[in-house]
């Protein structure tokens, strides 16, 4: 069965909706690395469900996510310019999802395609992330040289993150489930 | 946090009978507002009457007190932080530069302290009128109110998953923490290296994930069977008529919005810094 990558199936909204869940409750979560600068391992979430379900599942799982985290923990404000970033950085995560060679539930990915991944996820993150930022400069008027410190932090322990527990995790998901399809066809 | 409601709490004030829909303009008009300006005499007299809606809707203190506390702390974090990297930017905007205290690398400036002011002032003026959306709105007639202004109703709807799913994920990890624990992994602090917090924690993560997987099947299924996604329109259990006080304030805040873009596009709200 072909379907379009893009298809808003019921799956797509209830794996958004959970995604979004996970990622709101793992972002109260965060190992302290030094003052202001934290390893938050809900990025992971981002980079599997990104990888299982895709671009639109990773930017709209992002972006509730984010709101859920603020709403716990945001001090009683949505950090808006922020949602934006996690949005951004979701969508980057899911392109992985676009190549043929690549799905996680088959348990097929070429190597190339976790490189993939993790390149790819992170740049958006810094993209992501660095758009955050600007608008914090525009729309809240942070200080530009501030800003780009925190963009520098947030980026950095974001992207570790990312390659150390979100790609190995969307790596071992890949071998687990080839695993259950080791049938192979005798010629 | 209840099941149903996370941080929802039932009363009967104007702002519960309103819809969800008309909130949610106000809260917009409310966040565009404070984006437009730079300007203590804007944010300050916004915050005050935040505070009076916010103590109008009868919300317990208790239920915010958390969130009061992060504001405090992450304002104050935030602006030492402000004035430790960036000492004098305060001047750069103004133009003019009181020497407050010589910091060796910059100095310090008045300007950059009433910057920093009316930063803070300018996170606060935001904080009543979340609060009051988020404490008001029930989740499932939020999501419903986001279909009524545009949102397609499958996102509306994975709004309501996330929020209705929280609480339960929450349950899971608490087991499986408590299981991990019981197996002897420590999470907090003193109980292990770095390295070993980050492989237990990994260690909670892949089975919540796993399940989380597992219930994604489950729920999807479950919808299919009762027919989710079958046409294109939804409409929902919770929907509220809107009322007169709806338009009412739907209809005051489009004029309080051109009314601040008219103004601000007169000049006035830059950074305002009353001693130059």
């Amino acid at each position: 069965m072909s379907q379009s990558k893009f298809n808003f199936t019921t799956k797509t909204v209830v794996a958004i909706g959970i995604g979004a869940a996970l990622y709101g409750l793992l972002g109260s979560i965060s190992i302290p690395v030094f003052t202001q600068t934290a390893l938050r391992p809900a990025i992971a979430i981002l980079t599997i469900f990104g990888a299982m379900f895709g671009p639109v599942v990773g930017l709209l799982s992002g972006a509730i996510g984010h709101i859920i985290t603020d709403l716990i923990w945001g001090g009683g404000t949505i950090w808006w310019t922020w949602v934006a970033g996690s949005a951004i950085s979701g969508l980057g995560m899911g392109l992985v999802f676009m190549k043929s060679s690549f799905h996680v539930n088959e348990g097929r990915a070429a190597k190339a395609d976790l490189w993939f991944l993790g390149i790819v996820g992170s740049l958006a993150m810094a993209i992501g992330y660095g758009f955050s930022s600007v608008l914090d400069i525009y729309l809240y008027g942070e200080p530009p040289v501030k800003m780009f410190a925190q963009f520098l932090w947030a980026t950095g322990a974001n992207v570790i993150v990312h390659l150390v527990l979100g790609v190995p995790a969307v790596a071992g998901l890949i071998s687990r489930n080839r695993k259950n399809s080791n049938l192979t066809v005798l010629k | 946090m209840s099941k149903s409601g996370m941080l929802y709490v039932d009363k009967d004030t104007l702002f519960h009978r309103m819809d969800g829909a008309a909130k949610l303009i106000v809260f917009a008009v409310w966040t565009v507002i404070v984006f437009l300006f730079q300007d203590l005499r804007v944010f300050v007299p916004l915050f005050a009457i935040g505070l009076i809606l916010l103590f109008l809707a009868q919300i317990p203190y208790k239920r915010i007190r958390l969130l009061v506390w992060i504001m405090v702390v992450f304002n104050l974090f935030n602006s030492i932080f402000t004035l430790l990297i960036t000492p004098s930017y305060g001047s750069e905007v103004t133009g003019t530069a009181t020497v407050v205290l010589d910091l060796g690398y910059n100095v310090l400036t008045l300007e950059t302290c009433f910057y920093v002011l009316t930063l803070t002032m300018k996170y606060m003026s935001l904080m009543p009128i979340t609060v009051l959306f988020i404490f008001t709105t029930h989740p499932t007639r939020f999501a419903s109110s986001l279909n009524r202004i545009g949102v397609p109703y499958k996102i509306a709807y994975a709004f309501n998953i996330a929020f209705r799913y929280v609480p339960d994920l929450q349950t899971e990890f608490r087991n499986i923490s408590n299981a991990m624990q019981a197996r002897g992994m420590g999470f907090g602090k003193g109980e292990g290296s770095m390295r070993d917090r980050v492989k237990h924690f990994i260690s909670i993560a892949i089975p919540l994930v796993q399940s989380s997987l597992h219930r994604i099947e489950v729920v999807s299924n479950a919808m299919d069977l009762r027919g989710f996604g079958r046409h294109q329109k939804r409409t929902w259990y919770s929907a509220t008529a809107w009322r007169r006080a709806d338009y009412i304030i739907a209809a005051l805040s489009v004029v309080a919005i051109l009314a601040a873009i008219a103004v601000r596009l007169s000049g006035f709200g830059r950074f305002w810094y009353p001693f130059s």
